[in-house]
């Protein structure tokens, strides 16, 4: 697994699985179901009024305040439709479906639920790729503060939209390996021609970001994506977005896969090491013998 | 709950492992401990050969992908609830987390499981892979067995909670009694039993095999495994239980309806004796194993015996079923009443060596069935990781950076004050 | 650089096969106490003068030795940051398995990476040329370990980066 999925797989297959269990005749159950997701959205799946045949899927984003300054709500009307019913207390957004009129593209719908977190992610950005198409520059730039301490700005220019993410390297070795794989993002242009420029800078912002509050500290990192109208004309826009959205969780995942790769390649040295050792070790003469009719004997000096 | 996002509790046994976040009824996914490899044909010992240059290592799946995989080779990490090999269970760590849980595991803390008898080394390295690749804020590793108990007090009131009892864990490969004194498990005392879900299904395929025709050889397992979850269960008395069927075969004989897998034709099979003959081997070993007859309500006694006396009382009356092979209905009820005949047989024995000068207190045997039995241990874990003194008593990176991985050699019993 | 790996490698063998003379020795201190002397230092008579074998700035040796030990010391190459911590990362690794190393020190002297420590107990039971083997191997596979162990999260970032842009 390379790149990380952008639909929550858990609350598709709860959700899938009562569509199933409905259609095949069972009767339903009740359902309470708290589950997070990255960026410390947390789903809720839940019967309303202990109606057992209605289920609520609620999601709540920490800075879905800040989405909805950029037509988040909007964007989710275009999605979700007649679904959206009024959020649940304590989350911002939730959608119902009824057990008893189950449609025919229920998978569709299950699947699309399951993708919440990137719709509620994808306002921000497509309202910035409006902008550009429409040559509107000057735009206030949208500051998300995506998790604590870390943050996305998104401006747009007349042929380009910046993406910036900030983010945070909680342990000291993970700042290493991410400069790393930043280095490596800023050159991976040459692979691909489509690719979008990719700047980054460590410790301080990027100089888009003079002005601002911005943080800087050792163990901060700044990507930039310079975005240009091939990444944000309608047919390519929802690719960048999905992968756009997820490259905070991708870079993290790496580093924590080479951290695992690094372990098990100390193991295999570490025990490579203990074998040289162990030659040092006189051999036991094993007294221990066996006859061709594969009995076991000890052998006396 | 302010404000933080609930814990992971992950459960990897031996057949399967059970993950979710804290404060759910359910673990959110149960899929087997396997994980699909490549395996390239390098010489070299097995650890030298999975070293590679690129990210090869990122080409894995787990749990029921694992087995739909073409190309791979399919590994177990676990084997007798203890890890076995480190590098593929890291791996396993990294999808379940990131593939499944869909966690940020610097975001949230993890509660993990080991068995009873665990090494402090494989506690230690557990600690290593969890701070140091996944740097979780917190970690916890709890004893199955005491886990399952905790699960039990959702079926009682608050005061009666302990964490003292007797707890009889059957998956399906091996049952385990494992009695826990104050959250502490006493481990000189613990017995396995060589009969578990895997027994039962394969003594009620033999059963099958001479009476039944019309079962396509290759479903034959299937087939037994769905007849044992499906009409299965204990009865108090086999002899009467045999005359209730002959009396009237109509009631009590039912057919199973299985589809062959190859000619799509359906075929049917009547269930009769085995309903009840199956999961009696627990109490009759001998049906199935001539090896091992020991009744298991013979060994809970045998164990409860060899405890120390001042937890005796307490364990008899707390002996707490948890796992897939103890759901069989009627199981517990059976279970406390054989218990109790050789608990009072006993009584009995010494009021008459003492002429009946000595009137002992009747003990009280307690067998709780509850309705978590199933994922006991993922159910208790998920409700003591949501409590607020979890966080309490997790270790946490800044004493793991401080003080090394030998601070999870020992994780604080809690739960027991509320 | 290459060509003064050998003269370096064969200076800590020979220098380590001479300091590899030891013998049973209880203390004099304490009665029925028999310890590292190299260790507890409880009398300058029993402690030899230390040798550092340096290749260079950062590569270099200590050997002590006393009359019933010998301790080891190594600083192992660090050219930069990733080198550093993967340095840092497998040193402590090992040490966290040092039960199962036997002449291993869980803790390295200060300025070096890792010690070993050898005392009359593991050459009586030991090859004593085999343990100079095994010290000259560690040497020598530590750096191409690192080294490559660098290379590898390198091209791993590189496939990450490249697979990530590819899709755009």
């Amino acid at each position: 697994m390379i790149l990380l999925e952008i639909n929550n797989r858990n609350v598709e297959e709860t959700l899938l699985l009562k569509f199933k269990n409905a259609l095949a005749g069972h009767k339903p159950e009740s359902i309470d179901v708290t589950v997070a997701d990255f960026d410390g959205v947390l789903f809720h799946i839940s019967n309303i009024k202990s109606d057992k045949t209605k289920i609520r899927t609620s999601i709540s984003l920490k800075f879905y305040k800040e989405l909805q300054e950029h037509g988040a709500d909007e964007l989710l009307k275009r999605e979700y439709g007649d679904l959206l019913i009024d959020p649940e207390d304590g989350f911002n957004v939730s959608v119902l479906i009824d057990l008893e009129n189950i449609p025919d593209n229920y998978e569709e719908i299950a699947q699309k639920i399951g993708l919440l977190k990137r719709n509620c992610f994808a306002s921000v950005f497509e309202k910035y790729f409006d902008f550009q198409e429409q040559g509107l520059e000057g735009e206030k730039r949208a500051v998300i503060h995506y998790r604590n301490e870390e943050t996305l700005y998104v401006e747009a220019k007349a042929d380009r939209v910046t993406v910036v993410f900030s983010t945070i390297f909680k342990d000291d070795d993970d700042v290493v390996i991410g400069k790393v794989f930043m280095q490596e993002l800023r050159e991976g242009r040459r692979a691909s021609h489509t690719a979008p420029q990719v700047l980054f800078s460590h410790r301080e912002p990027p100089m888009e970001l003079a002005n601002t509050d911005a943080r800087v500290g050792d163990n901060i990192g700044y990507v930039t994506f310079v975005l240009f109208p091939r990444h944000t004309n309608k047919e390519t826009r929802d690719n960048t977005i999905n992968l756009i959205h997820m490259f905070r969780d991708y870079l993290h995942y790496h580093i924590k896969c080479s951290k695992a790769y690094i372990h098990s390649r100390m193991r295999a040295k570490t025990s490579d090491f203990l074998k040289v050792l162990n030659r040092a070790r006189p051999e036991q003469k094993s007294t221990e013998k066996k006859t061709i009719t594969g009995k076991t004997f000890h052998r006396k000096e | 709950m302010t404000g933080r996002l609930p814990a992971c509790v992950i459960d990897v046994g031996t057949g399967y492992t059970k993950l979710g976040y804290a404060a759910n009824k359910d673990p959110q996914f149960i899929f087997p401990s396997a994980i699909a490899i490549k395996e390239s044909a390098r010489v070299g010992d097995q650890t030298a050969r999975r070293i590679t240059k690129g990210v090869e290592d990122l080409d894995f799946y787990i749990g029921d992908e694992a087995f739909d995989a073409t190309g791979y080779a399919v590994k177990y990490p676990v084997r007798h609830g203890l890890v076995e090999d480190w590098d593929l269970m890291e791996r396993f760590l990294e999808q379940c987390i990131f593939k499944y849980l869909r966690a940020e595991p610097g975001d949230h803390h993890f509660l993990l499981t080991e068995p009873p008898l665990n090494t402090p080394e494989n506690r230690e390295y557990t600690a290593e892979i969890m701070f140091e690749t996944f740097n979780v804020p917190g970690l916890y590793i709890a004893v199955q067995a005491v886990l399952a108990l905790a699960a039990s007090w959702a079926s009682r009131p608050v005061e009666e909670r302990t964490l003292t009892g007797i707890v009889i864990d059957s998956g399906d490969g091996v049952t385990h009694v494992i009695p826990v004194a104050e959250g502490y498990v006493i481990g000189s005392c613990i017995k396995h039993i060589p009969i578990a879900g895997r027994n039962i299904t394969s003594f009620i395929q033999s059963l099958l095999r001479e009476r039944e025709v019309g079962i396509p050889p290759e479903q034959s397992l299937e087939t037994a495994k769905a007849i044992k979850e499906r009409f299965c269960y204990i009865c108090p008395d086999i002899a009467k239980e045999f005359a209730k069927y002959d009396s009237e075969p109509s009631k009590w004989i039912k057919t199973y309806e299985g589809i062959n897998s190859i000619t799509k034709q359906q075929f049917n099979v009547d269930v009769g004796y085995e309903r009840f003959l199956g999961p009696e081997i627990f109490f009759h070993p001998e049906f199935s194993n001539p090896d091992f007859t020991t009744p298991i309500s013979e060994i809970v006694d045998n164990v409860i015996q060899n405890c120390p006396i001042d937890v005796r009382r307490p364990l008899y009356n707390n002996i707490v079923l948890s796992g897939g092979s103890t759901m069989f209905r009627d199981f517990g009820r059976r279970l406390q009443r054989d218990i109790k005949r050789s608990v009072d047989a006993r009584l009995r024995i010494s009021e008459n060596l003492s002429e009946g000068r000595i009137k002992p207190k009747p003990i009280d045997v307690n067998v709780i069935s509850h309705h978590m039995q199933r994922y006991a241990v993922w159910f208790g874990g998920s409700m003591l990781a949501s409590t607020p003194e979890f966080y309490q008593v997790c270790h946490t990176k800044a004493e793991y950076e401080e003080y090394g991985p030998r601070i999870c050699r020992y994780n604080a019993v809690f739960g027991t004050m509320t | 650089m290459a060509a003064t790996l050998k003269p370096y490698l064969t200076a800590v063998r020979h220098t380590l096969t001479a300091a590899m003379c030891l013998d049973n020795f209880s203390s004099q201190v304490i009665e029925r106490h028999n310890k590292p002397e190299i260790e507890v230092k409880s009398s300058k008579e029993l402690v030899l003068n230390p040798v550092v074998i340096s290749r260079n700035e950062k590569e270099r040796v200590l050997i002590e030795t006393s009359v019933n030990s010998v301790r080891i010391s190594i600083s192992i190459k660090q050219a930069d940051e990733i080198e550093k911590i993967l340095c840092h990362k497998f040193t402590r690794f090992m040490m966290m398995r040092a039960e199962s190393f036997v002449i291993l020190r869980r803790k390295p002297i200060e300025g070096y990476d890792i010690s070993f420590l050898i005392t009359n107990f593991h050459t009586e039971q030991m090859f004593k040329h085999k343990l100079v083997d095994f010290v000259i191997h560690f040497i020598e596979e530590v750096d191409k370990e690192i080294s490559e162990l660098k290379l590898s999260v390198n091209s791993r970032a590189r496939i990450c980066a490249e697979e990530f842009l590819k899709r755009f």
